[in-house]
């Protein structure tokens, strides 16, 4: 609830305009665009299944301490430990063919698809 | 309601019996403590860490540095805010006014609300939300579309390509931030800070998580080297400094507005630290001292003050090594900075949730202190 | 307390709204952002405290991002101006988004006044846990198959997404 007090909080800027003189800045050579670039895009694609699955994961590990000190941490371990192998798995699978390569040309595996 | 806000609340409305602030409803309390500590804290803290930071830039570079505005160039910041406020209201031609406008807003609403959750003492946290931490990671990723957008709202291609690869690395250094969050998570069995910083007390020889185990220890420092990246800072300024991309995503923000940005950036820098000092360096505990005793000794005033003055002065302790490694290091290239967060930093990170769950299972959740101490009494240690 | 529900649902139903009809693609995305975060609060207000961060973190912090990249990196989508073809649709589209706030409200509202009416050590119970330990608990126990599904599912979305990214030799 109080996160939304601080969410509601009002913008202040207060500016004083000066005289608004035409500002002419460097000039862009060619338009503004860049050229497209599919890595953003991937690397927000893997965000988020790893947000997910940190999202995921959360709650369970809320319960691990009490396991713990209850007994049964043995079953929690075996379901977190499934849980990120799999995911260290994924992240074995992109590393392997080159997905996480920022700059393309650098692979080690030209992939084959 | 958690049991901070509750005594709070409690202790408000007994003290507002005979007066007409006890007509006023909880959640007006609740505000108002919130927009408190947002204004007197955060942005104070970020108009102070300006002037502090270019004092440290100045001692590590053999120079002296502000020292013209008041003693020993304190006021400093408030120069620069005034300076800010009075500049021209320039929205590049071509560029999207409402976008430049709102781009700011975003990262320090961002950086800001994540200061509500912050235990600054046992009793004093503005809002101990039962998902304290996953909140402040939640609430600190709204900077990120902020920069992306005010990066787009510039009209600048280079603005654009520094807004993109800030985006890229905000969002990729978030897995390990939340990775390294985990294990402090197992060990303490709650998402709540005020919970989190309790359990790391002297009571049962668990010191600070830090010393928990070998696998926190590596977690703290991926959370702090993650924490940097999410703020754009050195060694991971790429998008901001540059000199291929000028300013890099704020070039064309001048005026209040950069100053919003520069304030939102070192809010986020304190939530990092605070977030580093709760989790990892016991928030407001002192070390040594069993909390319980001295709770009964002297008056909740002072020991709330002694409890700030510890979590500030840890945060604090943290911040500077944040502004002193940003005159130390170099920068990384962009693809360095990819390639360390998804092939060093997350597999890392990975680990040390397994390693931590091992560990507490093994071990039954003693830290290497309890452990060290029971090998050697011979006896159980106390938990 | 209630005018903040009225307000974040509000919020959420006008910021679809100008998703939809809004022109700019841009524009569209960036009220896709408020529409999640006036989602997030109603969230709030259903107790579901752990669901309304999970709701930042990965909408607002993760596909707003990737929407936003896509429509940054891809110049013609930019340009495109997105003309309605149903314009005739607007007017009662309008209606019955806002025709959908009283039932959100009620909805909600009742929710809170169910959760109060309960036995008290029931509500106690409920008010006082935090949620994220019962969730935990139920996926541990009773909703084993379905957190390891998720699992599954996400390595084949990750699979899948990268497969689709590759480029073609």
């Amino acid at each position: 609830m109080l996160g939304v007090g601080a969410l509601l909080r009002p913008k202040s800027i207060p500016t004083r305009r000066g005289t608004q003189a035409y500002e002419c800045g460097e000039d862009p050579i060619g338009s503004a665009w860049v050229k497209f670039n599919i890595r953003f895009y991937v690397v927000a694609i893997i965000f988020i299944i790893f947000d997910v699955e940190v999202a995921a994961v959360l709650p369970v590990a809320t319960q691990f301490k009490e396991a713990v000190l209850n007994g049964g941490a043995g079953l929690v371990f075996a379901e977190l430990f499934l849980f990120i192998a799999l995911l260290i798995l994924g992240l074995i699978y992109c590393w392997v063919r080159g997905d996480l390569e920022w700059v393309k040309g650098v692979t080690l595996n030209a992939p084959k698809k | 309601m958690p049991a901070n806000s509750a005594l709070f609340a409690q202790s408000l409305t007994q003290w507002t019996q005979g007066t007409w602030f006890a007509s006023v409803p909880i959640w007006v309390w609740a505000l108002v403590s919130a927009l408190l500590v947002i204004y007197m804290l955060a942005l104070p803290f970020g108009g102070i860490a300006t002037y502090v930071e270019r004092k440290i830039a100045a001692d590590i570079q053999d120079r002296i540095g502000p020292n013209r505005v008041g003693p020993l160039g304190i006021f400093q910041f408030a120069a620069d805010a005034i300076k800010m406020i009075s500049k021209e209201d320039y929205v590049p031609p071509g560029g999207d006014r409402f976008l430049f406008n709102i781009a700011p807003v975003l990262v320090v609403v961002g950086s800001c609300a994540g200061f509500v959750a912050l235990p600054l003492a046992q009793y004093l946290v503005a809002g101990d939300i039962n998902i304290g931490v996953f909140y402040i990671m939640a609430i600190t990723t709204i900077i990120a579309p902020g920069i992306l957008l005010g990066s787009w709202a510039s009209e600048n291609k280079w603005s654009l390509l520094g807004g993109l690869r800030s985006a890229a690395q905000i969002v990729s250094y978030e897995i390990p931030v939340a990775l390294s969050i985990l294990p402090v998570i197992l060990i303490s069995g709650s998402l709540q800070m005020g919970e989190i910083v309790k359990q790391q007390g002297w009571q049962s020889g668990h010191f600070w998580n830090v010393f928990h185990n070998p696998f926190t220890l590596i977690a703290f420092f991926i959370l702090f080297v993650g924490g940097l990246a999410e703020t754009n800072r050195i060694p991971f300024d790429l998008p901001e400094a540059e000199s291929e991309l000028v300013s890099g995503f704020n070039t064309e923000f001048s005026g209040m507005r950069f100053g919003l940005y520069a304030l939102g950036e070192f809010v986020d820098v304190f939530v990092m630290c605070a977030l580093v000092t709760t989790l990892f360096l016991g928030g407001w505990q002192l070390p040594f001292v069993e909390l319980d005793k001295f709770m009964i000794t002297l008056p909740s005033g002072l020991i709330a003050l002694i409890q700030v003055g510890f979590f500030l002065g840890k945060t604090f302790v943290m911040v500077f090594v944040v502004m002193w490694l940003r005159w130390t290091l170099p920068r990384l290239r962009v693809d360095q900075l990819m390639g360390l967060c998804w092939k060093g930093m997350v597999p890392i990170a990975l680990f040390n949730i397994l390693g931590t769950a091992i560990w507490m299972w093994a071990f039954k959740g003693q830290s290497m202190l309890q452990v060290a101490l029971g090998l050697f009494s011979g006896g159980g240690s106390s938990h | 307390m209630k005018w903040i529900l009225l307000v974040a649902e509000l919020l959420t139903v006008g910021s679809a709204l100008i998703v939809a009809i809004n022109p700019n693609i841009l524009y569209s995305a960036v009220f896709l952002l408020f529409s999640f975060l006036g989602v997030a609060v109603m969230y709030l207000f259903a107790g579901a405290d752990f669901l309304a961060g999970v709701q930042v973190v990965v909408y607002v912090g993760g596909v707003t991002i990737l929407i936003l990249f896509a429509i940054m990196l891809t110049q013609w989508l930019y340009r495109l101006k997105l003309k309605d073809i149903g314009s005739k649709f607007v007017v009662p589209g309008v209606v019955l988004a806002l025709g959908l706030v009283p039932f959100l409200h009620r909805g909600l509202t009742e929710l809170g006044k169910m959760v109060q009416a309960a036995p008290p050590e029931k509500m106690a119970e409920f008010a006082g846990s935090p949620k994220t330990a019962l969730i935990g608990k139920a996926l541990l126990t009773n909703y084993l198959l379905p957190f390891e599904a998720i699992t599954i599912l996400l390595l084949g979305a990750l699979v899948g997404a990268v497969w689709l990214a590759r480029p073609k030799a």
